[in-house]
């Protein structure tokens, strides 16, 4: 009788604690809580070690290498380039580890959140043993799945380790328009870990498999915890961008609120669906004739 | 047949050793996780108990009331009126309660997420803060939450939530209920579990601004999601074919040309391109 009470009681309790509920567990999991943000010096390139721009030298394919020079040119004349972001299209991955503004991680037994206060960008990491799904619409986040490893053998985890798939395009790697292949086939491979002797230092061990790069591309980031009274910002965006998207080519709104060029010479949009055209109407599809 | 009795009381003891934190965290708190999506049958309209539009009867001041009537026409002429998602701007509090899209909820001791696919998240801080000297706003506001054991079973069951330190604009849905420009909006929530059905969730939501002549409270619900769970990333601007030149809405055609979005609309001033002062 006691035999079956006992049973039927820890059936009870683990169908309790099983059905789809999740409680943070600090035995078992690394403190990641709190704010992390890109260290003190460190800007938006994708690889911290190096300079920017050009200096980041990335391991891009010959068509991919001139398709980025193409886009620096284009930049210094004062287009956009390859960067989709500056119509507040999200950064997706790995660019989003940028890292802009500050990040919160947010450890649960099934799912790591990964929340950064940019462009709405939430990362779902599944640490539940799923596998990746046969068919998924692609974002630009992609899909990730993690697995926690105890590599010290001290009982608790100290290592989450993430593959990400199924990303959308278009992506760069940072704002200096370094490309990601247009086929979306990017597969993101991180190491999340603490500093040994400090665990106020996050790093993530990036490596990047992309068929715009000839080998993977393997960068390891440094995140710095906010030991200051903790403030979340809202980056919002379109809240004040400037930039106006019309077909394929990008223009400003002056603080006059007129539209004007971006780039010297530019001509103006095709206006050719309003009856009374104040401009010229001489435009092919989505890029004004000359 | 002691034996097993005893086998089972040392399993259940060494489960509550080893899981003893996140045990007794399951044992306080309500199982309010997971994906929580609108009724079927709702739409986005803010009251859930009726339709969407003028027959909200949002409690406006007069002047208010006037301007909801001049967002509707120009609304009704192809313009976006006072709604400002057009522009991709967050819905913000407390339109984003609406969850549009699903919404996931993830309590941890001191903060509870809530998280959507759409918008940036909010944070409920629930480590019995007070309110911060200063604020800086935000369209969803800085929340300071407390949860209470309203049965006394020992396990909370309500999240009372008051949020504060707004911008805008803001509007309570897409027919442009707005609230007022001074951003002093007090939005008081009681998120619980339904006492009949779990997989049903309820936030009551009172909303204290200036716009209003009474506070107005709506009750929302949202159906857990028990199958697959699946998340889609939505993006405003991904798509949005929508343009503001100064203040004026346009639209950008499929293929790829700017075009009115009202009847005899003007185009926008081109004064600054050289060849259009040929």
């Amino acid at each position: 009788m006691r035999g079956s009470i006992a049973a039927v009681t820890m059936t009870a309790l683990l169908t309790m604690f099983s059905a789809g509920a999740q409680a943070h567990d600090e035995s078992k999991y690394p403190d990641w809580s709190g704010q992390w943000r890109r260290p003190p010096g460190i800007a938006n390139q994708f690889d911290t070690s190096k300079p920017p721009r050009e200096g980041q030298k990335p391991p891009l394919t010959a068509e991919y290498q001139a398709i980025w020079e193409a886009n620096l040119k284009d930049q210094a004349a004062g287009g956009q380039g390859t960067d989709p972001t500056y119509i507040c299209i999200p950064d997706g991955m790995p660019r989003a580890m940028n890292v802009i503004f500050p990040m919160e991680i947010i450890v649960m037994p099934k799912t790591t959140y990964i929340l950064i206060e940019y462009l709405s960008m939430l990362r779902r990491v599944y640490t539940d043993g799923r596998s990746f799904p046969e068919d998924f619409e692609p974002s630009f986040m992609g899909y990730s799945i993690g697995k926690w490893v105890d590599k010290d053998g001290d009982g608790r985890y100290d290592e989450l380790e993430i593959e990400t798939r199924l990303l959308k395009n278009p992506r760069a790697f940072d704002a200096s328009g370094i490309p990601l292949h247009e086929d979306g086939k990017t597969v993101v491979k991180e190491r999340i870990y603490q500093d040994k002797t400090d665990p106020n230092v996050l790093y993530d061990e990036i490596t990047t498999i992309d068929s715009a790069l000839a080998q993977p591309w393997v960068v390891t980031k440094k995140y710095v915890r906010e030991l200051r009274p903790l403030i979340w910002f809202e980056s919002i965006c379109s809240e004040s961008n400037q930039h106006v998207r019309i077909g394929k080519e990008n223009y400003m709104v002056g603080a006059d609120g007129l539209l004007m060029p971006a780039k010297k010479g530019q001509l103006p949009p095709d206006l050719r669906h309003f009856t009374e055209s104040k401009g010229e109407a001489t435009g092919a599809t989505g890029e004004p004739k000359r | 047949m002691a034996c097993r009795s005893s086998f089972a009381i040392v399993a259940l003891a060494g489960l509550f050793v080893a899981d003893a934190a996140a045990q007794d965290f399951l044992l306080k708190y309500p199982d309010i996780v997971g994906q929580w999506r609108r009724p079927a049958g709702i739409g986005i309209q803010w009251d859930q108990s009726k339709p969407v539009g003028p027959r909200q009867q949002a409690p406006l001041t007069p002047e208010y009331q006037a301007r909801y009537d001049a967002n509707l026409a120009d609304q009704r002429a192809g313009g976006q009126g006072t709604d400002p998602l057009g522009k991709c701007i967050p819905p913000g509090m407390p339109r984003m309660m609406s969850v549009i899209f699903p919404m996931e909820i993830v309590v941890m001791p001191n903060t509870t997420y809530i998280l959507t696919d759409y918008t940036d998240p909010r944070r409920i801080f629930t480590d019995g803060r007070a309110w911060p000297k200063e604020v800086e706003p935000t369209f969803t506001g800085y929340s300071i939450g407390k949860w209470i054991d309203e049965d006394g079973d020992g396990r909370y069951d309500v999240l009372e939530v008051e949020t504060r330190g707004f911008k805008g604009p803001r509007t309570f849905e897409a027919s442009g209920i707005e609230l007022h420009d001074d951003g002093e909006t007090v939005i008081k929530e009681r998120i619980s579990l339904d006492k009949t059905n779990k997989d049903i969730l309820l936030d009551e939501i009172t909303t204290i601004d200036n716009a209003l002549t009474r506070p107005w409270t709506v009750t929302k619900k949202y159906q857990r999601e028990r199958g697959n769970v699946v998340w889609h990333f939505n993006h405003c601007a991904e798509n949005n074919h929508h343009v503001w030149i100064g203040r004026d809405n346009y639209m950008v055609s499929g293929d790829g040309y700017l075009m009115p979005v009202k009847k005899n609309q003007a185009p926008p001033d081109l004064r600054y391109f050289q060849s259009s002062q040929k």
